[in-house]
């Protein structure tokens, strides 16, 4: 537990500092103490994985030493660690990239990715329904603050981001208001133990579960993300994809999977699996129309978090652990897939100086390791052996498939694979066109189109660990 | 990985490695580092080679290559080399070496040289890694990633048409790969994944998941049948005609095609085995859609007027013999059916090699404009005179061993109609064939001269490095024929498997 409180605030105090001093220290200082932090972490992160994968069991912390109801409770469980892991390693990786890469980052990065990596941590370590509103809160703050770095043409897009990250935030809030009236605690152990499904219950459910589902983008209140996360800086964009539409997620996955009655759990679990099916299809029906690289990339995610739909909806319908392991595993294969793969389109846009996807042809011969990276994180989210995304597919199918009835589930899994196939090689066929170049305005950034490649070269590195995190993340269920 | 790493589970490994690491240092190697690029390739090639000779001598002498790591809960990674898989291997490694000197030749002075020859690798290796691969999620993998590595090579032109054509390969063999994955992923969550079995693990099954079992089926080999060719999941591959003759050479002999009548191979022996196939009454239907296409396709192949496109449909008929020998469930025509996979290969290759030569030196793509190259090009014609006798049936060549095996085998199994569309599909490959030979051979050459004439007065007739592996492979088509009967022969090979697969 120690190793995660040291990687949760160890961000935290950076980006205190780095407010603090503000213009004093200069973009460069900045970034480095932010790596640096960030690094700290994550080695801090794996200490407490490498405990929880010993272990295998939950440990809970009051903090404040009150006893439980009054105390603010963390809880440390290996999915938790897991995310930890997951998230300082994402801000390693951008942070590199923002600093070392030709796209640079206003000052003002830093101590706002510090922020959004403190908060997220705190998010994945919260039990308690109030906690995780705060977390909730900040999180959405910082991400406006990051979209609006991008400059002017962001403001409009962060401004809509904001007011609906206000609105999905009071929604949330509240049902919390609503559950503490009728049970008078916030815990999500202690509720797990006394809800029962009552109309007043399922106001406050069905309330907080739209909130949630605004601020992550889930199919049908997506609409705000993909000019939120085209607009914003590409660095920017990475993370938000990457992260900050997952922290919504886990709460709605602890309200669902431990808080609501299982009754209840089972009624909502089959309109979300319906939702994730069509989200996939027509998010990747979008991503295929749309005629700029970056909204396609963030098309994609709508898209993807479909996927992660569906597994939450029949982990609820059918109360399957074995559910929880696709849900996380398709988090993370996505959330590193799609670093690259805004990363890659970042890169490809400032060097070819085109936003739009026409503008890519010849990407094979002008910008090559940009180009394979945006394929092989590509090839990701299809859902290919041996990438993370495959190994995602594979889990979530298993249960769909043994039993006959559940095989319409499948198909919706099989129209979501091709559908993505579909988006991403509609890019990669047109960067082989010799026909008509598009000659590149300035020479490639050789660092950030490798460090683009380097997160889809680990979601494919992933598979080999599969066993591993699949037995991991089994030990967690709840 | 807990065990010691021997020689005899590193060797599948190396094998793919030998042509993986030239593979990706070629992608680093600049555009004008040609005896580099060269010197890579060749040594990979070389070192598979002798690589695939030592598995070779160990498999006959009943030695276990197997090479496991964890992947997948109850489904690991295995790289098993048997007999088999030997036979894939070691046609697509010689094969290897005779298509990349003619690439080499072929590509001489054109743009994009390094990524070609370093897709074409990954291409073998992935190639490689499927008939190595010891179980189904194995083989997945690699077929997945084949599908991936053809794709650039494919598109390699990069005009208008290459294009089109590579979106039609990729819709194809993407949608190929979904249906194979959720067929096995359907298997896994019934029994998992265990490795091959001679004579198939499902049997003991088969009473609790018969419905199942049918469904897994059908999906595997509609995911098969597109990278086979078997209609109605054919189109791609006329349509690819328009990448380079090397690559064309790849899809149809190589690699692409032969994965997919591999897979089924494999699906049909080790994973469900004959018996318990017949008990879901699955060969039968399989074996009409194998007859269908034959006859279709070379009924198809009659029309068309362009030779390449003439000789794609003619892989389409022909590696459904593939399937057509599988599907009939017995050991005969199983023998013919592994056989025809090396036989169709090299004979294919070799028409292909010849094509591309016609092209390359006369500027001809058309049937009509054939007339009287013999006379330009005698070497060539021979050669793909062999092919094309070869794939009609003409004894000693490979085609008529494979044919002849086919035919015993339906009778074997008592279904005399086979023979029938045997027969039949082999006068229209006659039909189909035989004027392009006369036309080449006894036609005269145009009045006013060939459309271009390149390496006119030379030493040979056409530039060495594409003559050397038409002629190559044409001897070798003829020899593999010929020495039928030795125990090194692709025959010989082939009933050594079968005697393991049908063992009661």
């Amino acid at each position: 537990m120690t190793y995660a409180l040291v990687s949760l605030s160890v961000p935290l105090f950076c980006a205190l500092l780095l407010t603090l001093a503000g213009p004093k220290l200069d973009s460069r200082h900045a970034g480095q103490i932010a790596i640096v932090c960030s690094a700290l972490s994550l080695v801090a992160a794996w200490f407490a994985l490498m405990q929880m994968a010993e272990l295998n069991q939950t440990i809970l912390l009051e903090l404040g030493g009150w006893e439980s109801g009054l105390a603010i409770r963390l809880r440390l469980n290996p999915l938790s660690s897991l995310l930890l892991l997951f998230t300082a390693f994402m801000h390693v990786l951008i942070g590199v990239y923002a600093a070392f890469s030709r796209q640079g980052v206003s000052r003002d990065f830093w101590p706002l990715s510090s922020f959004l990596h403190g908060s997220l941590a705190a998010l994945w370590l919260s039990a308690d329904l109030f906690n995780l509103y705060i977390t909730l809160e900040l999180l959405g703050l910082t991400a406006v603050a990051m979209v609006a770095l991008a400059g002017k043409k962001a403001y409009k897009p962060a401004a809509n981001y904001l007011i609906l990250s206000l609105v999905a935030s009071l929604f949330y809030l509240l049902g919390v208001a609503l559950i503490y009236g009728r049970y008078g605690s916030l815990d999500v152990v202690l509720l797990s133990l006394q809800t029962q499904s009552d109309l007043l219950t399922r106001i406050a459910l069905l309330i907080m579960t739209a909130g949630l589902m605004l601020k992550a983008a889930l199919w049908p209140l997506h609409l705000w993300l993909p000019a939120a996360h085209a607009n914003a800086p590409t660095a920017v964009s990475a993370l938000l994809s990457g992260l900050v539409v997952k922290g919504p997620l886990f709460i709605l996955f602890l309200l669902w999977s431990e808080v609501a009655p299982v009754d209840l759990a089972q009624q909502i679990g089959p309109v979300l699996a319906i939702a994730g099916m069509i989200a996939l299809v027509a998010g990747g029906l979008s991503a295929m129309r749309s005629p700029y690289i970056k909204t396609l990339v963030a098309y994609s995610t709508v898209a993807q978090l479909g996927y992660a739909m569906m597994a939450l909806g029949l982990l609820l319908t059918w109360q399957l652990p074995q559910m929880h392991v696709a849900l996380w595993l398709f988090v993370i294969a996505h959330g590193l897939a799609k670093a690259t793969l805004f990363l890659a389109a970042g890169e490809m846009q400032a060097t070819l100086g085109t936003k739009r996807i026409s503008g890519l042809r010849g990407a094979t011969q002008t910008v090559p390791v940009a180009m394979f990276a945006f394929a092989v994180a590509g090839g990701s989210l299809i859902g290919l052996p041996p990438s993370g995304g495959f190994l995602a597919k594979w889990v979530l199918l298993q249960p769909l498939l043994s039993e006959p009835q559940n095989w319409p589930w499948a198909f919706g899994v099989l129209l979501g694979t091709l559908v993505s196939a579909a988006y991403i090689f509609r890019v990669v066929a047109i960067s082989f066109d010799r026909a008509r170049i598009n000659p590149p305005d300035i020479r490639p950034d050789r660092v950030g189109h490798w460090l683009a490649l380097l997160p889809a070269l680990m979601v494919w590195g992933m598979a080999l660990t599969g066993d591993w995190l699949i037995q991991l993340l089994a030990g967690s269920s709840v | 990985m807990s065990a010691l790493l021997t020689w005899t589970s590193a060797l599948p490994v190396l094998i793919i490695l030998s042509s993986l690491i030239p593979g990706l240092l070629i992608f680093a190697t600049p555009e004008h580092a040609r005896t580099r690029r060269t010197v890579l390739n060749l040594t990979g090639i070389v070192v598979k080679l002798i690589l695939v000779g030592l598995m070779l001598r160990g498999v006959s002498q009943g030695l276990e290559f197997r090479f496991e790591l964890n992947f997948l809960p109850l489904a690991p990674l295995v790289l098993h080399g048997d007999a088999l898989s030997l036979q894939f291997i070691t046609l697509s490694s010689i094969l290897w070496l005779a298509t990349t000197i003619y690439a080499i030749g072929y590509l001489e002075g054109s743009p994009l040289r390094s990524r070609f020859f370093g897709y074409f690798s990954l291409c073998v290796s992935a190639t490689v890694g499927l008939a190595l691969a010891g179980n189904l999620v194995t083989f997945l993998l690699f077929y997945e990633l084949l599908t991936l590595s053809t794709f650039p090579l494919v598109v390699h032109r990069g005009t208008p048409a290459a294009l089109r054509a590579g979106r039609v390969y990729l819709a194809y063999t993407l949608g190929g790969g979904a249906l194979l994955l959720m067929g096995i992923a359907l298997l896994h969550a019934l029994i998992a994944t265990p490795d091959f079995v001679p004579g198939g693990y499902l049997l003991q099954h088969i009473d609790n998941y018969s419905l199942g079992f049918q469904v897994a089926f059908v999906l595997m080999i509609a995911g098969l049948g597109v990278k086979a060719a078997l209609i109605p999941l054919h189109s791609w591959l006329p349509q690819a005609m328009v990448a380079p003759a090397p690559v064309s050479a790849l899809l149809h002999a190589v690699a692409v095609v032969k994965a997919g009548a591999f897979g089924i191979i494999r699906v049909v022996y080790d994973v469900y085995g004959v018996e318990a196939s017949t008990l879901l009454s699955l060969t039968q239907p399989l074996l009409w859609l194998a007859a269908a296409t034959m006859i279709y396709a070379s009924v198809r192949a009659l029309q068309q007027q362009d030779i390449k496109r003439r000789l794609a449909f003619s892989t389409v008929s022909q590696v459904s013999y593939i399937t057509l020998g599988v599907a009939l469930a017995g050991p005969v025509a199983a023998v013919g059916a592994i056989v025809h996979l090396v036989h169709q290969g090299l004979m294919k290759v070799t028409l292909f090699f010849c094509a591309g030569n016609f092209a390359e030196t006369l500027g001809i793509h058309k049937v009509q404009e054939m007339d009287g190259l013999g006379k330009r090009m005698p070497w060539t014609m021979a050669a793909f005179s062999v092919g094309a006798l070869g794939m009609i049936g003409v004894p000693p060549i490979a085609g008529f061993i494979s044919k002849m095996y086919l035919g015993m085998g339906a009778l074997e199994v008592d279904q005399p109609w086979v023979v029938l569309v045997l027969a039949g599909s082999a006068l229209l490959n006659a039909a189909y064939f035989l004027p392009l030979l006369y036309r080449g051979w006894f036609g005269k050459p145009p009045a006013k001269g060939w459309k271009e004439d390149n390496f006119y007065g030379q030493r040979f007739e056409t530039h060495w490095m594409l003559l050397i592996p038409a002629l190559f492979t044409a001897v070798l088509s003829i020899l593999v024929g010929v020495f039928a009967g030795s125990i090194f022969s692709p025959l010989g090979w082939s009933e050594l498997i079968v005697s393991r697969e049908f063992v009661q």
